[in-house]
């Protein structure tokens, strides 16, 4: 296990790489969904109010 | 004809809001399972590069996501071109969609760029004609963002930054042929060439899987995405108290 997470001795440059874009990819996710919820949010604010 | 059914329905908010809640589940669900098979095919079962040794391995997250940027941007000034000429609504806000995902991609493929950089070259950072353009690239996005953000009248954000994002787009293929065309030190094209890749195919596989779960992934960013900026923009549309009922 250890041999994997070192990589040759790359795992110090490999590990924050992938770290970094798949922290992205979650990301991108999370701020996509919230995004939406917060546009549902308000589009549902105007219809109470014009009721 | 039925080209021409597609395309006015692509036109249509409700439409492609429907279209975009219906998909998002199987373009992500499909994505998720590409990624975590890629990821295992490439840190696990592909073997380890006679020059570069396991670093070769940071090629499953810095490539995908540097033809990411470029292939968000194209997406983007497509759209936009599409809302210039025909004044399509729907196409501006699949464009101001894209943006912030392009402009965080582009911030991976940099960073994951700048990890592969030290080990290889001795340097996090050069002033290399690929690893400069694809700077300028976020710099374009940002620029496309603060535009569409100091602009109050949507219908004028949307005109300014459409022109920007397709005149912006040149420097897409200068990104993919600066390695051609200048001496750099970035290595040129190892799968997206003409003829056969350059890699053995029990490196290349979890990298086209790769590819295609990214790609996956980005039209599942771009649905959710999109299906927020179609609410915002059509506020008083009498479709929004449907599909939100």
């Amino acid at each position: 296990m250890s041999e994997f997470l070192d990589m040759g001795g790359y795992g110090k440059y490999l590990w924050p790489a992938f770290a970094l874009g798949f922290g992205i990819v979650v990301l991108n996710l999370v701020l996509a969904l919230n995004s939406l919820t917060g546009a549902k949010q308000d589009a549902r604010k105007r219809i109470e109010m014009s009721q | 004809m039925a080209t021409w059914t597609w395309f006015h329905r692509l036109a249509s908010p409700p439409h492609v809001y429907a279209f975009a809640r219906r998909w998002t589940p199987w373009f992500g669900g499909f994505a998720g399972i590409a990624m975590v098979v890629a990821l295992y095919g490439g840190l696990v079962l592909a073997p380890e590069d006679y020059q570069q040794k396991d670093a070769f391995r940071m090629v499953y997250v810095h490539a995908p996501t540097a033809w990411l940027s470029l292939m968000i941007y194209t997406t983007m000034a497509i759209a936009a071109a599409v809302g210039l000429i025909w004044r399509m609504k729907v196409a501006h806000a699949a464009a101001a969609a894209c943006a912030p995902v392009g402009a965080w991609f582009t911030v991976a493929a940099l960073g994951t760029g700048m990890l592969w950089g030290k080990p290889m070259w001795g340097a996090y950072w050069v002033w290399d004609p690929r690893l400069t353009a694809e700077l300028v690239l976020l710099f374009l996005y940002f620029g496309y963002m603060g535009l569409r953000a100091s602009i109050e009248d949507p219908v004028k954000a949307d005109k300014a930054s459409a022109m920007l994002a397709v005149v912006g787009v040149i420097n897409v293929p200068i990104i993919k042929f600066s390695v051609e065309w200048w001496n750099s030190l970035h290595q040129t094209a190892t799968v997206m060439q003409m003829g056969k890749p350059k890699m053995d195919f029990d490196m290349l596989w979890p990298l086209l899987l790769m590819f295609v779960a990214f790609a996956l992934y980005f039209v599942t960013v771009l649905l959710i995405r999109l299906r927020a900026e179609l609410l915002r923009r059509e506020r008083n549309a009498t479709w929004i108290r449907e599909v939100l009922a």
